[in-house]
Formats: structure tokens, C-alpha cells, sequence
């Protein structure tokens, strides 16, 4: 628009300087015609002197009457000059009547008039003059007296002559001045006219000179800016043709600009398998379509050097309007030492992934080896423990384990940072009483608390909020190490435990712990760095109670794990309080009875298969089961203990996991898969290897849980307590299914009857159940219509105790025998009899007369 | 060239000058032209005269005329300057013309070229008479050129001609 404006402007303005130029011209030319008109009037026509003509006329006349006078004086007269006088006057007169220098003389009245008297004296007198000389002679007087009469007429045709040529003179030079000034004007106009398109022109051409300088100087800018660019820039036309290559092209590519300049795009750098496609990508924008790499930012590509060398780019292109049609801009740049180097960085980060793997996995199975035999070592301490032992030795004793276990606790905090580390600390959220947890960490550390002179005392800002379902281990771990820290640091002061639950818009709420201290503090700039690892404080305190300076940093990565955080604030010399947070599912107290620990003291005799290749072990745990009063059956590999599984019945499998022949899981999953007797017995895992998707591997093979290596007394006795009942129900731990028996059946019995005649009831009840089911597993022979009868019977038994599960497990085998009794097939019922076992050991746990503290039903093994 | 030309005539005119006397003729009308002064060829005491006849002897020239003493064009006859220079030998520069009633004027000898003027005896086929300008009137080709058409070439076209004298 800009553009079209000044364009039409430019066109005024010369269409006007073509006028002004034209008119000029004209005039200057008009002038010059007028200045040449009056010069050649000047110069030709009044060409002749005519004054002196007209003067000459009268001298003339003058001639002729002085020779009339001497001829009439003298004798003879001498007509012959007389005469030729009178022709010489005549011709006078003739040359003023007829010639053209007088045309204009001759309209004037005063010259007209006299002239025409003076013909007629000339005419009057020729007769005479031309007669004999007798006759003139004669005629002389008449001639003289004529002559005479006429010279007022000459003298006033000189006169009249005189006068109009002086006039004739005068309006001639004025006519010449004025023309000449007129031309003096129009040519000071067309100076000043051309001095001004001097001016202007002037002013254009330095206008001119100084854009065509800025073209030139931006233009050179270019060059020198395109030649030294890092980057190739190639232009070219619409049909690949390049029109510019600069030296960095050059060097990228390898053709000289020389040689690439003129040849197309495609001929010079664009690999062969993309050349079609590069064809129709540059007919397609020719054609007006679609540009897919012109001002589409950065693209990769792959490029071809001259010497075929094929390699990566990164280029852009944009595109120009020219005067000549659409050019491309390319900027091209060679990647290839990007591409190799982000090669080489993926391969070293492959490499650093791989050798930090193998780290962890170093320290995983180191932790695993190095447990092993501190598990055969701590093991042997506790049966030494249990010998005749001299008050020295039970010292001694004494601290072999303390120093074992510390060693143990080491191992394990190194573990545990190595699985966190490598992202493989998972958590194992279980229905959990916290408040029974940190009760029990208050009693662990109460001990130390009074020693140190110091109380130590715990409870719930707000409403107390026991169950949760977290992971009751790391978090145990975590309080372990902030409330031990805190007991450790403080002489006679407090440590005060406060437990909040902080609710929150949307979502679980925060459990938060403060521990806090009246304890020696902790320097500003040492709380920093307080969960670093292997931080250790500089004081004598920390010397005396040593540690690896690893408790807090495996904490804060529990916290981290949990979700949650850890922050301190602590004033030397005043005291500590550590915040801990972390979000928490609250839920309905469960079932009592689940989470009452059966004393070991309190526990009776089990079977239990012990599956251990390492003899050592094996024997710990047999001597450490065998003390409490079980009966211990003992398998060195998987195979025996499938077999064994197989034709014996086991209120408790113990399984390692890596044995020769065939590994703990192998051997779980065939028990699970098979009929035999300990199908349904619960498998607890026995390792070393505590890394948290093994453990969940272990479990879906169908083991009920996991007991870590080194074994400890009280570890292996709790298990037993809480699995080794037979058909310990499901759920216990976290694994939700139905219940076998609907308890509400039970507890309206105890309503109704009481304790005591109920547990008669589920005495005869269980007692009458366990008989049948014998009789139809040893009878193979019983007829189909006793089997239902029997079947029926107990059915109507076990719908009264609300055990469901047993009763639709019976029905089937009613169902079933029914059947048989009509056709004759006995392989249903067989199967419907096959699976009752199973339903009866996961429904009899629930037959009890009271919720707690109720005398266990007496195993049947 | 022309020049050369005179000048090669004049410088043979000195030495050849008697041989010139014999063939120019002696008049026998009235004497209506006398040249003298610096001239080779004479008939008469140290001058050349001629009658009529003589004139129309010489090499006749015409010229074809406007003038701006008459009306119209006419046609003119007579002897070009330059014959008559060439014929007589004259040397000198200048060429004094004198009319009848004594009026002069000097004509340069390098106005007598060739398409030059005359000196015209004839107007429109007929001799002049004093009354009309004649008998001899020098012509200049006027029409032919504006060169002819100024003051100082009319001023030399001098009427009623009878004597010329070649002078330094």
C-alpha cells in the first residue's frame, strides 16, 4: 500500500518535471523563433539604407533642376546630362513606387501623396526629356517651372519617408526589447526552473547514492555475515537451483561454492533414498501446496558431502519474495559430533546404570552372605544361651549378641540404603495399631531413658486415631532412630512423644510425630546436614555411643518412601524437636482376636516342616523350635519337602528359598498345586533377600508370609503363634476374602446360651465334623445314599454354627452322592468329598465360643 | 582555391599581359563600362572599355531573382564578376563600383565566385534603361542564399553601373 503510494507519487512527480521540461522547451523554442523573426527584420528588411534612398531622391530632383537651369543659361544646352539627370531621378521615383523596402511606407498617406504628385510631375515632363533636342530645348522653361513647382512634393516624400522610418525604427526596437526581455524572463524562469530540478535531481542522486551505499554496505554485511556463519546457508530458487553457497558449506559439504552454484539442491546434498521425496516436496510448493520443512522450525535430516559421506543435519528454511520469484533460505548444520557425542553420553549413563546395578546387586547379595552366617552365629549364641552357662560365660555371651546384633542392625541399614538407592525399597502397607507401636519402642527405650536419669513419656495431641494402614516396619525403624537419638543425647531431661492426626481437604490425613528433647542440641549449621549420610556429631556424647551416622539418613528415606518428610529444630544447649509426617489411611479397629499375640508361652505344640539346606541353620531352627516345644520335621531341599507335604499333614511349613534340587518357591507353588495333605498348610518364607517385589513374589506363590534371616527366637515363635494353627484364616495379614463362617451366627448363640454350653456345642459340633470327614476319606466304599444322609445331616449342623462355607462344601457332596445314586458316578462325589478338608481347616479356626482369651480348640494333628 | 586560382592568373597576367591586350577587342558602340586600375587586359589608356556587344560577347551568366527593389522575380543576364575578373586580369582586393550619378561602393574581389553576382545588361530579356536601373546593375543572386540578403550586399548591388576600378 506504502509501496503503490510512493510509486504513484514517483509518476506525479515525473509526469509534472516532463511538463514543466516540455513547456519550457516550447517557449524557450517560441522565443527563439520571435528573437531570430525580429533579428532577420533587423537584418534583411530594412536591409538598404533606405534614408539615405530617400535623401538620395531629393539630391537627385536637385541634380535634374540645376541642369535645367544651366541648360537654359548655356548655348548650346547639354541635354545629354540633362536627360540622363532625368533618368537617374525617374529610376529614384520608380525604386519608391515599386519596391517592396517602401510597401509599407507606401500606405501612409504623407508619403503616398506626394509621391503620386511627383509621378505625375515625372509623367507631365517625360514627353519633353524624350522628344529632339529642339523641342526640348524649346520645352526647357516649361520643364524648370514644373520642376520647381514639384519641390515641395520631393521634399515632403523625403520627409514623410524620414519620418515613418524613424517611427518604423522606434516600434522596431521596442519590439525587439520587448521580445528580448520576454526571452530574458523565460529564460531566468527556465534557469530558475532548471536550477531547481538541479536541485531536486541533485537531491535524488544523492539520495540515490547514499540508498544504493546502504544497499551496498548491508549487502556486503550480508556476505560477510553469511561467509562467516558456523552454519551452511544455502539460497535457492524455486527449482532447487542454488544461487548462493557460503564457506561454511563449502567445508560441511565439500563442494567448492564454484561447483555448487547453478546446480540444483537435490543433484548436490540430498541423499539418494530421499530424493524422491525432496522432488515432490519442491514441485508440491511449486505447484502453490503445502510447505512441510519452509519456516517449520528446526528439522532432521540426513545430508550427503561430496564424497558421498552420508551424515545428520539440523537445518531451517524460509522462504523470500524476490523480484525473480520465490528464493529459499537454508541454514544447515552439521550434528554429526552431536549426534555421536549424545550417543556416547547415552551409552556412558547405560554403562553408569548397569555398574550402579551391579553395586546393588553386589550389596545385595553381599548383605545375603554376610547374614547367613551371622544368622548361624547368633543362632548358636542363643542355644549356648540356653545351656548351663557360669555367670562369666552369660556375660560373655551377652555381648557376642549385643555386638552380633549391632553388626546385624549395621547390614541391615546399609541394605536398606542400597534398596532405596536403586528404587527398590517397596512399602508393604498392613493394618497396623500405632499406638501399640510407639508404645513399644517407648518401652524398648525406657530403659535407656531412666539410666540416663531422663523420662521418656508419649500420648496423642487430639483424638487418638490407633489403627492405620501403613507399614508398621519403617515406620518402627524411623521412631527406633529419632527417639534413640533423643534418649541417647539427653541426660536428666525429658523426651516427650506427641502423636497428631492432621486432617486434610481431599485425601488421606497426616500422621505427625514430634519427638521432642531437652537435650544437648545440635549446631546450626550441623542440622543441615544432619540426614546426610555417615553424619556423625563431633561430641563426646556421640563418641561414647558411636554409630555409622546412617540412622537418620535411612529415616528420612522411610519418611520419603512413606511420603511424608522429616525437618528438625534444635537450639544448642536448650534441646531438639524432630517433626515427622506422613499421610496415613485410618481404619476401623479389626477383629480383635487377629491381632491378639498368642505368648509364646502360651503356645502349644505344632508339626512343623523346616526346609533348610544350610545345616547349620537348619539345626538353630529346629533347636530354637524344638525348645519351645514343637515337633520339627526337617526337609534339606524343595523336592523332599513336597514329598513330605505330600503324605503328611503340617500345622507350619518354614521354606528357604535358595536350595539345591529345588528352590523355595518351586517347592511352595507344587505343595499349593497338589491334593496332598499340606496343601492348605501355611508356608512361611525364610530369607535373607528382603527386597520388597521378591517378597511379593513370595506371596503369590502362595506363601502366608515372610520371616527375615538371621532367625531370632522370638521372630520365629510369633509366626508360629500367629500361622501355625491350622488354616489359620485368610486375611490375617492383609489378604481379604470372605469368612468361611458367618460369626454373627455364633455370637447370637453366646447370647442366647452363653460361653460355657456354647463351647460344648462347638466341641460336639467339631468333633462330629471331624469324624465324618474321616469316615468319608477312609470309607471309599460307602454307599452314595449314606454318603448324602451323612452329608445332609452335618449340612444342618454347620448352617446352625453359620459355617457357610462347609455347608455349601457338604451340599455339594449331598448333590453329588444324590446323583450317584442314579448313574453310578462316583468320581464327583469322591471330588466334592476331596475338597472338604480344606473348607473345614480354613472354617474351624472361626468355631469358638468367645472372641478372646478363649481356650484354643485342641489341634487335632 | 578560388584564390589560388587569381592569384595563379594575376602572376601570369604580369608577364602575359601584352598577349591579353591584343585580344581584347576595341569597343565600337557607346562605351557603357571602363574598368581600370590594377587590371591586365586594356583597350584604352590603362583601362578596359566596353560597349554592349562586347559585354554579351563574354560568357553570359543568368540569374533568377527576387530583389527588394522590384516587384516579383525577373530574370537577370549578364556577365558574372568573376568572368570578368578572370578576364581582365584584375588583381588587387578591391573592386571600387561607381554609378552614373557618381554614387560608390567598394565590392571585396572575393565576392566574385562562381553563383556569385553579375553584372546583369539585361532584365527579363530586355536591356535596362537608366529610368529602370540600367544599362548595368549589379545582380546577386539574392534567393539563393541569405548570405545575399543583407544590408552590405545590397548596399553593393549598385544600378546604373558604368565604371569599375581595381584597387589595392
Amino acid at each position: 500500500m506504502v509501496q503503490l503510494r510512493s510509486r504513484t507519487a514517483r509518476r506525479a512527480r515525473l509526469g509534472l518535471s516532463v511538463l514543466l521540461g516540455t513547456i519550457g522547451v516550447v517557449a524557450i523554442v517560441l522565443m527563439a523563433i520571435n528573437v531570430a523573426r525580429d533579428l532577420r527584420l533587423l537584418n534583411s528588411a530594412s536591409s538598404d539604407n533606405v534614408q539615405w534612398t530617400l535623401s538620395q531622391a531629393e539630391v537627385e530632383f536637385l541634380e535634374y533642376e540645376l541642369h535645367l537651369e544651366r541648360a537654359l543659361r548655356d548655348s548650346p544646352p547639354d541635354l545629354t546630362t540633362l536627360r540622363r539627370e532625368f533618368d537617374i531621378f525617374y529610376s529614384r521615383v520608380n525604386t519608391l513606387r515599386y519596391s517592396s523596402l517602401y510597401a509599407t511606407l507606401r500606405e501612409s498617406p504623407a508619403f503616398l501623396d506626394p509621391l503620386g504628385k511627383v509621378q505625375f510631375f515625372l509623367d507631365a515632363s517625360v514627353e519633353a526629356i524624350d522628344a529632339d533636342d529642339a523641342t526640348l530645348t524649346q520645352a526647357l522653361p516649361d520643364l524648370l517651372q514644373q520642376a520647381r513647382d514639384s519641390r515641395g512634393d520631393v521634399r515632403m516624400l523625403s520627409n514623410a519617408g524620414l519620418n515613418f522610418f524613424a517611427e518604423d525604427s522606434d516600434r522596431r526596437r521596442n519590439n525587439v526589447a520587448v521580445t528580448l526581455t520576454q526571452m530574458a524572463a523565460g529564460v531566468t524562469f527556465l534557469l530558475l526552473a532548471l536550477l531547481g530540478l538541479t536541485f531536486y535531481l541533485s537531491y535524488l542522486n544523492s539520495q540515490n547514492i547514499r540508498r544504493r551505499a546502504e544497499v551496498v554496505q548491508a549487502s556486503a554485511r550480508m556476505k560477510i555475515v553469511m561467509q562467516t556463519a558456523l552454519d551452511a546457508v544455502i539460497v535457492s530458487d524455486q527449482d532447487g537451483i542454488i544461487l548462493d553457497y557460503n564457506s561454511a558449506a563449502e567445508q560441511i559439504f565439500g563442494h567448492p561454492a564454484s561447483h555448487a552454484i547453478g546446480k540444483t539442491l537435490g543433484a548436490l546434498i540430498v541423499p539418494d533414498q530421499y530424493l524422491a521425496a525432496h522432488e515432490a516436496g519442491m514441485e508440491r510448493m511449486r505447484a502453490g501446496g503445502e510447505k512441510r520443512v519452509v519456516a517449520k522450525g528446526r528439522i532432521k535430516l540426513e545430508a550427503k558431502r561430496a564424497n558421498g559421506e552420508i551424515f545428520p543435519v539440523e537445518f531451517a528454511i524460509q522462504s523470500a519474495d524476490t523480484d525473480a520469484g520465490e528464493i529459499f533460505i537454508a541454514f544447515l548444520r552439521d550434528i554429526s559430533h552431536r549426534v555421536r557425542a549424545e550417543k556416547d553420553l547415552l551409552e556412558a549413563r547405560d554403562r553408569a546404570l548397569a555398574g550402579e546395578k551391579s553395586k546393588t546387586d553386589f550389596l545385595a547379595t553381599m548383605s545375603h552372605e554376610i547374614r547367613t552366617p551371622l544368622n548361624g552365629l547368633l543362632g548358636n549364641l542363643s542355644l549356648l544361651r540356653e545351656t548351663r552357662l557360669s555367670a562369666r560365660q552369660a556375660r560373655y555371651i551377652k555381648n557376642m549378641e549385643t555386638s552380633g546384633k549391632l553388626l546385624m542392625s549395621h547390614i541391615s541399614d546399609v541394605l536398606d540404603i542400597t534398596k532405596y538407592d536403586a528404587g527398590k525399597l517397596r512399602l508393604r502397607p498392613v493394618a497396623m495399631n500405632i499406638s501399640a507401636l510407639i508404645q513399644d519402642i517407648v518401652d524398648n527405650q525406657s530403659g535407656a531413658a531412666s539410666a540416663n536419669g531422663t523420662s521418656l513419656k508419649w500420648g496423642w495431641l487430639g483424638p487418638a486415631s490407633d489403627w492405620l494402614r501403613s507399614d508398621p516396619d519403617r515406620i518402627q525403624h524411623i521412631l527406633m532412630n529419632v527417639v534413640g537419638n533423643a534418649v541417647k543425647f539427653t541426660r536428666d531431661g525429658s523426651v516427650s512423644i506427641e502423636v497428631e492426626l492432621i486432617r486434610r481437604d481431599g485425601g488421606n490425613p497426616d500422621l505427625q510425630i514430634s519427638v521432642r528433647d531437652t537435650g544437648i542440641g545440635i549446631d546450626a549449621e550441623f542440622q543441615a546436614q544432619i540426614f546426610d549420610d555417615f553424619a556423625t556429631g563431633n561430641s563426646a556424647y556421640d563418641r561414647e555411643t558411636g554409630g555409622t551416622g546412617l540412622g537418620l539418613g535411612i529415616a528420612q528415606r522411610f519418611v520419603k518412601a512413606l511420603g511424608g518428610s522429616i525437618e528438625v529444630e534444635s537450639e544448642k544447649g536448650i534441646g531438639s524437636t524432630f517433626r515427622i509426617r506422613f499421610p496415613v489411611e485410618p481404619i476401623a479397629a479389626p477383629d480383635a482376636r487377629h491381632q491378639a499375640k498368642i505368648a509364646p508361652d502360651h503356645a502349644e505344640a505344632r508339626s512343623v516342616l523346616l526346609v533348610e539346606d544350610n545345616e547349620i541353620n537348619r539345626v538353630v531352627a529346629r533347636e530354637m523350635l524344638a525348645a519351645a516345644g514343637h515337633r520339627v520335621t526337617e526337609a534339606p531341599n524343595g523336592k523332599l519337602a513336597v514329598d513330605l507335604a505330600q503324605a503328611q499333614r503340617f500345622d507350619l511349613i518354614l521354606m528357604d528359598i535358595s536350595m539345591p534340587v529345588m528352590d523355595g518357591r518351586s517347592a511352595t507353588r507344587a505343595i499349593r498345586a497338589g491334593q496332598g495333605l499340606s496343601a492348605q498348610t501355611p508356608i512361611i518364607a525364610v530369607t535373607a533377600n528382603a527386597m520388597a517385589e521378591e517378597q511379593q513374589a513370595f506371596l503369590s506363590d502362595g506363601m502366608n508370609d515372610i520371616l527375615t534371616k538371621p532367625l531370632t527366637r522370638e521372630a520365629l515363635l510369633a509366626v508360629i503363634a500367629n500361622h501355625g494353627q491350622p488354616a489359620d484364616p485368610p486375611g490375617a495379614k492383609g489378604q481379604p476374602s470372605p469368612a468361611p463362617v458367618a460369626r454373627h451366627y455364633i455370637d447370637e448363640l453366646r447370647d442366647s446360651l452363653g460361653v460355657a454350653p456354647l463351647q460344648g456345642l462347638l466341641d460336639r459340633f467339631i468333633a462330629e465334623v471331624d469324624q465324618t470327614l474321616t469316615d468319608l476319606g477312609t470309607s471309599p466304599d460307602m454307599a452314595p445314599k449314606d454318603i448324602a444322609a451323612r452329608a445332609h445331616r452335618i449340612a444342618g449342623s454347620a448352617a446352625t454354627m453359620g459355617a457357610v462355607d462347609l455347608r455349601a462344601g457338604l451340599i455339594a457332596v449331598e448333590t453329588a452322592a444324590k446323583t450317584a445314586a442314579k448313574t453310578g458316578d462316583k468320581a464327583a462325589v469322591q471330588a466334592a468329598i476331596a475338597a472338604l478338608p480344606a473348607i473345614w481347616a480354613a472354617s474351624r479356626p472361626y468355631l469358638r465360643a468367645e472372641r478372646r482369651e478363649a481356650p484354643r480348640p485342641r489341634d487335632k494333628a | 582555391m578560388f584564390r589560388t586560382l587569381i592569384h595563379t592568373a594575376a602572376a601570369l597576367a604580369l608577364t602575359a599581359a601584352p598577349l591579353w591586350a591584343e585580344d581584347l577587342a576595341t569597343p565600337k558602340g557607346t562605351v557603357i563600362l571602363t574598368v581600370s586600375g590594377q587590371i591586365a587586359a586594356t583597350n584604352a589608356e590603362g583601362a578596359a572599355q566596353f560597349d554592349l556587344e562586347m559585354l554579351e560577347a563574354m560568357e553570359a551568366t543568368t540569374v533568377e531573382t527576387s530583389t527588394i527593389w522590384t516587384e516579383g522575380t525577373h530574370r537577370f543576364d549578364g556577365v558574372a564578376l568573376a568572368t570578368l575578373v578572370d578576364r581582365l586580369g584584375i588583381t588587387g582586393s578591391t573592386l571600387r563600383a561607381l554609378a552614373i550619378n557618381d554614387y560608390a561602393v567598394d565590392i571585396p574581389l572575393t565576392d566574385a565566385v562562381e553563383n556569385g553576382p553579375i553584372i546583369a545588361y539585361k532584365m527579363d530579356g530586355a536591356t535596362m534603361s537608366v529610368r529602370d536601373k540600367g544599362p548595368l546593375w549589379i545582380i546577386y543572386p539574392y534567393d539563393s542564399s541569405a548570405e545575399y540578403r543583407s544590408e552590405v550586399i545590397y548596399s553593393r548591388s549598385i544600378w546604373q553601373l558604368d565604371r569599375i576600378e581595381a584597387i589595392e
